[in-house]
């Protein structure tokens, strides 16, 4: 039967692939993402689900869905300009399936999207950390971005509805899952900094709060302080934690073995693995 | 609730590069057909971001016609614009 062997977060600025190929390998964001590859390669998933929030991309909003899930057998990107290489990537379409049909059986709705490509959001992180695309991915959308949010208790439990899903598989798969996304970023929003750029972090001191949290396995806090308007005063981005606490429900309550800080953009990339 | 076709001009600036050019060549003519109020209409040809974001529309599109200058809104005039909201950290 499939298993959860590993449990990741990390950030996804679309601006990091540029930065890494002018300031090179030796960068601290080069480091960090090479650290998750790392741990990638080590607990040799065959499948990484990722909780991702797609911004206005792969879905508009004509049509934005609080969760869905993309059944597919590929998909391709990045959808929306970022500066990097585009991929191709495999996406495991039967367990896609698997996990919707379990999770609507289970009171979860999630909505169906096929034929999709995806943004930074989804291939940033495996830019980084998985550049032969050979891993199937299969994305799980949640909206961090547009209010209304659901909750981070909503978004556990969707964690929680996955993993149930993901082992009643009944073959042999490893499944690692990763969470995508910032703690503290406001884009185009009241809360930048002053000056020439339209991006910032406005609450650092979050950012570090909630890797606090994470380390000293204080899940059921994380998730209770993460209200709508406590993240959204990390900025109008932050709800992006999101994808970390579902993330955070499919591994369950355990201490992460690395967190590598960046708390003046407001993020930390995070790993869990347990063998 | 036609802040919806503000979004959707942030969007297409993004990926319709002759939409993005026609803005950049005659921002008036350019967004003529577009379905917006008066008021919507006179916030982006005169880049009151401030007024558009009041509106609802969402800072991460909004954010995209600093990209290219689009409606004369450059980084340090988006900036200051949006700063002067009620209530922005200073």
């Amino acid at each position: 039967m499939a298993e959860i062997v590993a449990g990741f977060g990390m950030p996804h600025n679309p601006g990091a692939p540029a930065l890494v190929a002018r300031d090179g390998p030796e960068c601290e964001t080069a480091r960090y993402y090479a650290d998750m590859a790392k741990h990638i390669a080590a607990v040799a998933p065959d499948v990484l689900v990722i909780f991702t929030d797609d911004h206005f991309n792969t879905f508009f909003l004509d049509n934005f869905p609080t969760f869905a899930i993309g059944i597919a057998e590929a998909s391709a990107g990045p959808n929306d300009q970022t500066p990097m290489p585009r991929y191709d990537v495999a996406v495991p379409g039967a367990l896609a399936a698997h996990i919707r049909e379990s999770a609507i059986a289970r009171g979860f709705d999630i909505s169906l999207v096929q034929d999709f490509e995806v943004d930074h959001a989804v291939m940033v992180p495996l830019h980084f950390i998985t550049p032969q695309m050979k891993i199937p991915v299969l994305p799980i959308f949640i909206n961090c971005l547009a209010p209304p949010l659901p909750t981070a208790q909503r978004c556990y439990a969707l964690g929680e509805t996955v993993r149930a899903a993901i082992e009643e598989w009944p073959q042999p798969l490893r499944v690692a899952v990763i969470g995508s996304g910032s703690f503290s970023l406001e884009i185009g929003g009241p809360k930048i900094p002053p000056g020439e750029r339209v991006a910032g972090t406005p609450d650092p001191q979050w950012s570090e709060h909630v890797q606090d949290l994470l380390r000293e396995v204080r899940i059921d806090d994380l998730i209770a302080e993460a209200t709508t308007a406590r993240m959204l005063a990390a900025g109008n981005i932050g709800g992006e934690l999101l994808d970390w606490v579902a993330m955070l429900g499919v591994i369950g309550a355990r201490k992460p073995v690395t967190i590598l800080p960046q708390n003046d953009h407001g993020q930390a990339f995070v790993v869990w693995r347990w063998n | 609730m036609t802040v919806y076709a503000v979004n959707k001009l942030c969007r297409d600036a993004l990926r319709d590069l002759a939409f993005r050019e026609a803005v950049k060549r005659d921002p008036v003519a350019a967004i003529a057909s577009r379905d917006l109020t008066a008021e919507e209409r006179n916030a982006l040809l005169t880049g009151d971001v401030a007024r558009l974001y009041e509106l609802g529309c969402h800072p991460f599109l909004l954010a995209y016609l600093v990209r290219w200058d689009l409606f004369g809104i450059t980084g340090a005039l988006y900036n200051k614009r949006i700063h002067a909201l009620h209530g922005a950290p200073q």
